[in-house]
């Protein structure tokens, strides 16, 4: 096997495999927040959690597939590491950057599910309320 | 707090289309709305002074509690799951003066509003 062959080879095996870990690890965990964002729905849950990392691994390897693409061309097996470094490089980076919009987008349901359950201003007074009343509302 | 009661007044233009405009949002909160000083809000809250509820906008939590002006507002923004993060923005101490001057400003114009922009039928 050539040089830029074992290169893109190594380069593919090492990408798939970190956003396959990422993503598990992300799916594993982020479970339970979405859980407790959907007030114990458990099925709702799942299915949300599923969704966001079928997108996940959408873009990562959408990601991978399009930085393949060396541009110049490696003869020696040093060439050939620094290139992977830059690339796989690239691909860490990008995947720590959707795990942390995965968190954020996490935690601003979870805000969202549990923010202020008191009124932003006191009341003027108290009045009784006729409950005979209210029977129809 | 699981609702609050709207007294809006029936007169005038823009509260009736903010009435269908709250109608359509999503809420954190069941809103009723009842018209100011009507035979059903007399009934339902036989102590409150039904003519300061005729001068602005007035809400009713069911506990009891009275919300008057711009404090009804912001209170009818609370119970929205969409605004609920800027009723606590326009209450904040920095804010809260602006609040109350462009409330009182709208309520005081309500029917010219409602005039000049053709919501009065």
């Amino acid at each position: 096997m050539t040089i830029p062959i074992s290169t893109y080879l190594i380069y593919l095996a090492i990408s798939i495999a970190l956003t396959i870990w990422v993503a598990r690890t992300l799916h594993k965990n982020g479970r339970v927040f979405l859980v407790d964002v959907f007030h114990g729905n458990d099925a709702l849950a799942d299915s949300v959690n599923h969704l966001l990392v079928v997108g996940f691994y959408l873009i990562n390897f959408g990601y991978v597939s399009l930085a393949l693409k060396l541009g110049y061309t490696i003869q020696t097996a040093e060439q050939s590491i620094e290139a992977l470094s830059v690339k796989i490089g690239m691909v860490l980076l990008v995947l720590g950057g959707m795990h942390l919009f995965n968190l954020f987008v996490f935690s601003r349901m979870r805000r969202r599910a549990t923010a202020h359950p008191y009124p932003p201003v006191g009341p003027d007074a108290f009045t009784p309320v006729q409950p005979a009343a209210q029977q129809e509302a | 707090m699981f609702a609050l009661t709207v007294l809006y007044d029936p007169e005038c233009g823009l509260c009736r289309r903010a009435h269908e405009w709250l109608a359509d949002q999503s809420k954190l909160i069941e809103l009723n709305f009842v018209p100011c000083a009507s035979t059903e809000a007399r009934q339902r809250y036989p102590q409150l002074n039904h003519d300061l509820t005729k001068q602005d906008l007035t809400v009713v939590g069911d506990n009891g509690a009275v919300y008057f002006g711009p404090k009804a507002w912001l209170m009818v923004l609370w119970a929205l799951a969409r605004y609920r993060d800027w009723s606590y923005r326009l209450a904040a101490p920095e804010l809260l003066p602006t609040t109350r001057r462009v409330v009182s400003l709208i309520s005081q114009n309500r029917y010219q509003i409602g005039r000049v922009t053709g919501l009065s039928r």
